[in-house]
């Protein structure tokens, strides 16, 4: 799986990473000297994205309301790193952005870094099979009273 | 007629104020964790984060423990907040058919293409006061956690994906296709106000935001005005997430930051009359932020019914001008500010127009 990961695809594995599992591992990559101190481009900042969305009447785009995130950009010796979750946690952001540099430039850190997004996506996969399961458990066909 | 400052009273003010904050925090109870109310009183965050605007449900937490519970209020203080935020951009547009689907039934429809999923839901069962508190989850707590394979079994249902319940009702002629060829840019209620006349997308908008109470109450005097024609029912329902899906900055693609629960309705309302081209039916659709299906449905409702008759009533101006929580309670609670400038001169006034009127007598 790791040789797969798109860049938008480890973005998205790494913006819905928990706190504990994106911030230790960025911090020990940096403690470590694994990957290097990072220009910090923009630094976190809390905000909002308005959520778009296409009706089916008309199919006309119309604004559903905003949606709390944090985002950061990173410069690690040259190759840029970004991250935008959801909610206000300044730090994962900052983590995301950096583990997201560090796997773009090919830093020997990306096999780490793949790791844990695979173990994200497998969290992930497991708690939506989970929820499908217990919903198509209320799978009805109501019968007619004739 | 407006508000006049008054000066003073600032150490009233705060012993009003301590008086409120002791209520809050004080007392035998603990102060309740925000994770208490985001898991156990969620759908009261749901309704605050749909009217505050803002998908945030710890901030939404924070703002109903702030109010004591009063959602009213606690949308006025996200909304407030969510103000001093900065707008860090649009996010690409999101279809219908991505909606991850945790819910989907169909009054209309008893067995309709993709299935009816009822999840989590006790419409079907009676609803009695609890008195005892057992924390009993009943009998209806799963055995066992399902595993991931479970999920592959069950085919005859999908996750995702568009099917269009209204097609048939296309098909048959009875409902008149309103897509547009063009694609306008939506209106921003949140930077320009919603009037009369502003496109369909600040309707939309509007009512994602409306307070749920007055747009169930608003939908219900209309629904059974005899004025609007034949029977509502609404196609579908909907509870799931959608993705927030933004343009990756550095390869130009689209990445998911977030995924956000929201509800849809779709609901369809015959004619009493048949049209000239035929048509028997229209179309309307709702869709919030969060639980809220008394929302997702009177939304439906009113969007049909001003895409029907924006004039009768003036219902298309109360849609988008009288919904709104923030902006009610906002008028309300000033109301209960000092007035005296205010209504001495409405006395003086009164009498100046009595004894211009006996003088004249």
């Amino acid at each position: 799986m790791p040789d797969t990961l798109t860049r938008e695809r480890r973005s998205e594995l790494l913006a819905a990473a928990t706190h504990e599992e994106i911030v230790p591992l960025a911090e020990r990559l940096l403690a470590d000297g694994a990957v290097p101190e990072p220009t910090v481009v923009k630094a976190p900042e809390t905000g909002m994205v308005m959520l778009q969305v296409r009706e089916p009447v008309e199919e006309i785009r119309f604004y559903l309301g905003e949606v709390l995130v944090t985002e950061c950009s990173v410069d690690l010796d040259g190759t840029p790193g970004w991250c935008m979750r959801s909610g206000d946690d300044r730090v994962a952001a900052l983590a995301g952005a950096l583990l997201d540099a560090a796997a773009a430039a090919e830093l020997p850190a990306t096999a780490e870094i793949d790791a844990l997004c695979a173990a994200v996506a497998e969290r992930l996969a497991r708690a939506d099979a989970a929820e499908w399961a217990e919903v198509t458990a209320t799978t009805v066909k109501f019968e007619e009273l004739t | 007629m407006g508000y006049s400052g008054v000066r003073g009273g600032q150490e009233a003010i705060a012993a009003a104020e301590r008086l409120v904050r002791e209520a809050r925090f004080g007392g035998s109870s603990p102060w309740l964790e925000l994770d208490q109310i985001t898991r156990h009183l969620n759908l009261a965050v749901d309704r605050v984060s749909g009217e505050g605007g803002l998908w945030a449900p710890d901030l939404a937490a924070r703002a109903i423990r702030q109010a004591q519970g009063d959602l009213l209020e606690a949308a006025q203080l996200l909304r407030a907040h969510r103000s001093t935020l900065p707008r860090l951009g649009y996010s690409l547009p999101v279809e219908s058919a991505e909606l991850t689907v945790v819910r989907r039934v169909s009054p209309a429809h008893r067995n309709p293409p993709g299935g009816q999923l009822l999840g989590r839901t006790d419409d079907y069962t009676p609803r009695i006061l609890e008195t005892e508190d057992t924390g009993d989850m009943g009998d209806t707590a799963p055995a066992s956690h399902p595993s991931p394979s479970d999920s592959a079994a069950s085919d005859a249902v999908s996750r995702s994906g568009a099917r269009d319940l209204a097609a048939g009702l296309y098909e048959q002629g009875l409902l008149a296709g309103r897509h547009r060829g063009d694609d306008p840019e939506p209106y921003d209620i949140t930077r320009a106000p919603a009037r009369p006349g502003t496109p369909r997308s600040a309707r939309l908008s509007a009512l994602a935001r409306a307070e749920t109470g007055s747009l169930t109450h608003l939908w219900y005097v209309n629904a059974h005005n005899p004025l609007r024609g034949g029977a509502e029912i609404p196609l579908e329902l909907r509870r799931g997430r959608l993705p927030l899906k933004v343009t990756h900055p550095h390869t130009g693609r689209p990445v998911t930051v977030a995924r956000c629960p929201v509800t849809e309705a779709r609901t369809v309302r015959s004619t009493d009359r048949p049209r000239p081209g035929g048509s028997r039916f229209d179309l309307g659709y709702g869709l919030c932020f969060g639980e809220n299906e008394p929302k997702a449905v009177a939304m439906a409702g009113l969007d049909l019914l001003v895409h029907r008759d924006p004039h009768t009533e003036h219902l298309e101006q109360k849609v988008l001008i009288a919904l709104d929580g923030p902006e009610a309670s906002g008028f309300l609670e000033h109301l209960k500010l000092p007035h005296y400038v205010d209504f001495r001169s409405t006395i003086e006034r009164v009498q100046a127009v009595r004894a211009a009127a006996g003088e004249a007598r």
